[in-house]
């Protein structure tokens, strides 16, 4: 417990973390009040097209080429947003924990293989791998979510086997092995808590990744067409960044600050878990 | 050390045997095949010619045929026939690989050039005006999304400034001699390279900060400047040559990624490079480009990556390979 | 800068229209220029070979037809005019025709046009590959001399339809000491066609440009004008704007910058929009029915489905004014077929409601029923117009599943797997209906994999009965008075209709001349257009 509370005093000691942490509460609080804010469908068609944002109480950002509401699209998207984020990531940190650690804990030709396969997968450009599969399996947000998971776990995977390199021979382990207790008792029980950590700061830095990749994959056009989302809302204003160019500047804002506070609550979790570089 | 780095460069084989066969895997499973897309749009009536034609592409063999010729003709050096273009694939790709190489490279040296300097001084001034901005600076491009810089810069220097042109590589049809050519294709380059560029360049300017920083509190730079070293000749000759040793990986490491960050870049910007030749071949279903460009584009990440092993062996002579 | 009001845009978009037509009216009594640079583009992307003998889309044909001629060409006035061919006599049957051939045209390389060229031209390539059943009816091909050849056919032909197939995309000569012998889809020369045209290829830099220089010997000297000709592509419409205003780009056909930008480049005098020269090429986005499956194959739900449509609302946004809401299943700008005489479907939520009531769908639990909506996306209009459709349909409280795949999928769906209830597609019709447009109508343009055609698996004997019929119907006002009973007709049966006519419209520099002249004019040569510079 006293850990836990140390570890918030040394987070919120960083101002910029705390920045970033209020921001992603925000974005957060727009997702969950979206529904409220703005009880109709976020792609109905509800006024005229091209209104610049800040001119009515009606369309505070404004409407888009087709008359949609872009503030309704843009706090919905929030929601999209942090969904996809939440489980890309999670996807990945899943994969990627489990290749990591089976890779470092049993060494050897296990070991080689999965760094192969590890190095197979980081060497697939990224986005054509994720347009591929969302290709195969459709465009909806589940499989794109999916699919970004999918690609986005070889640095967890590496900083996993990392971690547990340096905790797999320590003295507690090897007392747990001496005791007779099973491998996998020991990599979850003994190791991982240890290891996660840094697994957890890199996570945080892979929501912001999935956020991203989402916001490429709906601005080339194969996202999901029922949700709206961020980057297809760049996508769709691409055409008119002469005379409406705020089409495509505000959602490419909300996904910035989203990614932004993101880091900066990666940097601040870094600098608490690791007190002794924080003297800069 | 000939050894060694000849283990290295035999990896590469299974990796890209690897990629191969996942990306063949992958096209396949994707909805409508290069088949349909091809008779679709040419409209063939006939049932005869449809097999005709299902003869030629191939697509009347089982699939781990079609696998295993592919793996063997690529062992021989032969791409394939792109029917699409109606050229070999190797060809195809020769012919808009260039200009996602000078891609690339510009956006490299650019976030190179920009990052380490800015990762320099915002070491050098630690904790002051500059360190914040920088730092703030490197934040805020790290988390832009780079088609969106690629945009809005757009609508800055190009439709609004109007200083640089809004897509495309070369100004057409107008004859130029060698040193014009060359400084149409960097006014051309300007935007594009910087949108791709100061994503890594933001990453770059953190890293470069955060191992001057470690690098300057250890030992051996306290007793440079015990010596009676100058602070600059210390920071120069030490501190800078030790602390690059991160930026060198994360470049290496990075080099798949600038690939896919070209897909994105080359759409915004009109620029006729294989980033686009991917996405199209992906979107037509054109296996045979989409397998060539990425073997050969993993062959490049596969070999980048074992140089940059290589040379932070002989920049870190600690480090060895297992 | 404010947002433009949609009336004040539409407005300034059709004084821009009109104020087009004015100073080529005059300049065309001018005395053309020779010489100069044309740079040139379209509104889509580059083409995957330049020249793609079964067709491939509008974007090989746009980069093709510089180079390989057809036997005539129709004006915007209908007016066939020669091009290889001087003369095309029908016989007294109308089953046979005897084609008069220009003497002094040569290849490229330097071989003279012959009637070999012809015959070979249509028996192995237009009959086989590219012509589709419009030659069904063709039985011989010969050679009298060495400049006549003389068709052949199997039941009478009517003159227009002749005409219209000989001037039309499917049938450009190829020559025939080239492709004899050879796999004609897949002979490398296809990269850099040999034609008898103005315009010979001298580079193709794959993902810019292809460059085109004059050819000296063009049976049509002093033409070209021009001296280069030279066509680029950019990947996104803006960037076409911006083309144009660096002075990089000259003339972009098939709506090539976002319509915004329209008044915004008229408005400076420099430059003009044109609707002219897409009457032989034009363009609709329609919405069809499946006709296999429960719900879409009552004809009262389609008719009721039409009427929750605002086809205005449409034209006015997504195409910003530069569409019109269809009449009947012809494109307005068809001077020959168009008629306003057949069924309409206003827009009209309540008599949609009370239609599909009547039908027998009554609204249970919030929904009437489900359909699966699949607007195929290789325009970025019909992504809207598919999320616009979703929205009109559940104003009706019908439950849409809309996907808009990629074009691969898409043609897959539609085409091959009819994976759909209601489909948003488009397709490009001629003048003379047969077959572009009878081939979604008839039971034998049901071809499973092949696009753009019969999807909807529609099948009528009246249809297929009145479509033979004007197949070989010789006299125009018989035939006239046939297509009318078969407009009436589908559009009252309703398996595919066009929502809304594409008035596409090509930008030129205003010191460009004799563009948009022709029935197509991208499928043109472009010999005779020259820069007043």
């Amino acid at each position: 417990m006293t850990a836990t509370i140390d570890f918030a005093r040394r987070f919120a000691r960083n101002r910029a973390a705390l920045a970033g942490f209020a921001l992603l509460l925000v974005v957060i609080a727009f997702a969950i009040t979206a529904p409220w804010l703005f009880p109709r469908p976020p792609l109905r068609i509800v006024g005229r097209p091209e209104v610049w944002p800040f001119l009515s109480w009606r369309f505070p950002l404004g409407t888009d080429s087709l008359g949609r509401d872009i503030a309704a699209m843009v706090a919905h998207g929030a929601r999209t947003t942090l969904l996809i984020g939440l489980f890309a990531s999670l996807t990945a940190t899943l994969i990627g924990v489990t290749i990591g650690a089976t890779a470092a804990y049993f060494g050897g030709w296990v070991d080689e293989a999965l760094m192969r396969f590890t190095e197979l997968f980081q060497t697939i450009p990224n986005l054509i791998f994720v347009l591929t599969i969302v290709l195969i399996l459709g465009q909806k947000i589940a499989y794109i979510t999916l699919a970004v998971g999918i690609v986005t776990w070889t640095p967890i995977a590496r900083l996993t086997r990392a971690e547990f390199l340096t905790l797999r021979d320590r003295e507690f382990v090897q007392a747990c092995r001496s005791m007779g207790m099973g491998d996998v008792r020991i990599m979850l029980r003994e190791i991982l808590p240890n290891a996660l950590p840094p697994v957890i700061v890199l996570a945080s830095l892979v929501v912001a990744g999935a956020i991203l990749f989402e916001s490429a994959v709906s601005f080339l056009g194969l996202g999901d067409p029922d949700v709206s989302s961020w980057g297809r809302l760049i996508g769709d204003g691409r055409t008119l960044i002469r005379t409406s160019w705020y089409i495509c500047a505000v959602p490419g804002i909300a996904i910035m600050l989203t990614v932004l506070a993101l880091n900066l609550i990666g940097d601040g979790l870094n600098d608490a878990l690791n007190p002794k570089l924080r003297d800069r | 050390m000939v050894r060694i780095v000849a283990r290295r460069l035999a990896q590469i084989v299974p990796l890209v045997l690897g990629v191969i066969v996942i990306n063949f895997i992958l096209i396949h499973l994707a909805p409508g095949s290069l088949f349909d897309v091809m008779t679709a749009e040419q409209q063939i009536t006939s049932p005869e010619m449809l097999e005709k034609l299902r003869h030629l592409y191939g697509v009347d063999q089982p699939a781990w045929v079609q696998l295993v010729d592919y793996i063997w003709s690529v062992l021989t050096l032969d791409l394939g026939f792109s029917y699409r273009q109606n050229a070999p694939v190797l060809d195809v790709i020769l012919q808009q690989m260039p200009a996602t190489l000078i891609l690339m490279l510009a956006a490299i040296a650019i976030a190179l050039i920009v990052g380490v300097t800015a990762g320099v001084i915002a070491a050098v001034r630690v904790n002051t005006i500059w360190d914040n901005l920088i730092s703030l600076g490197a934040v805020f491009f790290f988390a832009a999304p780079s088609f969106w810089l690629g945009i809005m810069m757009t609508v800055l220097f190009a439709v609004k400034l109007g200083w640089l042109p809004v897509g495309g590589m070369r100004e057409i049809g107008v004859d130029e001699n060698a040193l014009q050519a060359t400084f149409d294709i960097l006014r051309h380059l300007a935007l594009p390279a910087t949108a791709l560029g100061l994503f890594y360049a933001a990453t770059y300017a953190r890293v470069m900060r955060a191992s001057m920083l470690e690098v300057v509190r250890l030992d051996f730079v306290r007793t440079a400047r015990a010596k009676g070293l100058s602070r600059t000749r210390v920071v120069i000759a030490h501190v800078l040559r030790n602390a690059l040793l991160p930026v060198v990986t994360l470049l290496g490491l990075q080099l798949g990624t600038v690939l896919g960050g070209s897909v994105v870049i080359e759409a915004v910007f009109s620029w006729p490079g294989i980033g686009s030749l991917l996405f199209d071949s992906v979107m037509s279903r054109n296996y045979p480009v989409v397998l060539g460009v990425l073997v050969l584009g993993s062959l490049v990440v596969a070999v980048a990556n074992a140089s940059v092993d290589l040379l932070y062996m002989r920049l870190d002579p600690r480090v060895r390979l297992r | 800068m404010g947002p433009l009001s949609r009336r004040d845009f539409l407005a300034t978009a059709a004084a821009g229209a009109a104020a087009s037509t004015l100073p080529l009216t005059g300049a065309a009594a001018a005395t053309p220029k020779r010489g100069g640079t044309l740079t040139a583009s379209w509104g889509g992307f580059e083409p995957q070979a330049l020249f793609v003998p079964p067709g491939g889309g509008s974007s090989p044909y746009f980069t093709s037809t510089k180079v390989l001629e057809r036997l005539l060409k129709l004006t915007n006035d209908l007016k066939f005019e020669p091009v290889l061919a001087t003369e095309v006599t029908p016989a007294q049957d109308f089953r046979s025709y005897k084609i008069k051939l220009r003497e002094n045209a040569s290849w490229h390389d330097g071989e003279p046009f012959t009637a070999d060229d012809v015959v070979f031209s249509a028996l192995e390539y237009w009959k086989p590959i590219s012509g589709g059943i419009s030659l069904n009816a063709l039985t011989a091909v010969e050679a009298v001399d060495p400049h006549t050849v003389v068709l052949g056919f199997n039941a009478p032909v009517p003159e227009f339809f002749l005409r219209s197939v000989l001037a039309g995309r499917s049938t450009l000569v190829i020559p025939k000491h080239i492709y004899a012998g050879k796999n004609i889809l897949t002979h490398p020369v296809n990269n850099a066609p040999i034609g008898t045209g103005p315009f010979k290829v001298k580079e193709w830099v794959r993902g810019s440009h292809v460059e085109y220089l004059r050819n000296e010997k063009y049976w049509d000297a002093p033409l070209p004008y021009v001296d280069r000709l030279v066509i680029r592509w950019w990947r996104d419409p803006a960037s076409r704007s911006a083309a144009f205003e660096a002075g990089q780009l000259d003339i972009a056909t098939f709506n090539p910058i976002p319509a915004p930008d329209i008044p915004r480049l008229t408005e400076t005098k420099k430059f003009v929009a044109d609707t002219r020269g897409f009457s032989n090429s034009a363009w609709v986005t329609t919405v069809e029915f499946n006709m296999r499956r429960d719900v879409t194959k009552n004809r009262a739900v389609r008719q009721a489905l039409l009427h929750a449509i605002d086809r205005q609302f449409i034209a006015d946004t997504v195409f910003f004014g530069r569409a019109r809401p269809s009449i009947g299943a012809i494109h307005f700008s068809n001077s020959m077929f168009f008629s306003k005489d057949v069924p309409d479907y206003p827009f009209d939520p309540k008599q949609a409601a009370k239609l599909l009531d009547a039908a027998g769908y009554p609204v249970k639990g919030g929904s009437r029923f489900t359909v699966s909506l699949v607007s195929a996306g290789w325009f970025e209009e019909n992504v809207k117009i598919g999320q616009y459709l979703k929205q009109a349909l559940e104003d009706v409280d019908v439950t849409v599943n809309l996907t808009i795949p990629d074009r691969a999928t898409s043609l897959k769906r539609i085409y091959t797997d009819y994976d759909f209830d209601i489909a948003v597609s488009n397709n490009a019709g001629t003048i003379e209906l047969l077959p572009t447009t009878t081939v979604f109508y008839t039971t034998d343009g049901i071809v499973k994999g092949a696009a753009f055609r019969n999807a909807t698996g529609f099948s009528d004997a009246r249809v297929d009965d009145l479509v033979a019929k004007i197949a070989v119907e010789t006299d125009d006002k018989k035939r006239v008075a046939l297509v009318h009973a078969f407009n009436q007709l589908v559009t009252t049966e309703a398996p595919i209709l066009p929502i809304v006519d594409l008035e596409p419209v090509t930008i030129a520099r205003a010191d460009v001349r004799n563009h948009s002249i022709t029935a197509d004019f991208m499928g043109e040569s472009w010999a005779d257009v020259w820069l007043d510079r």
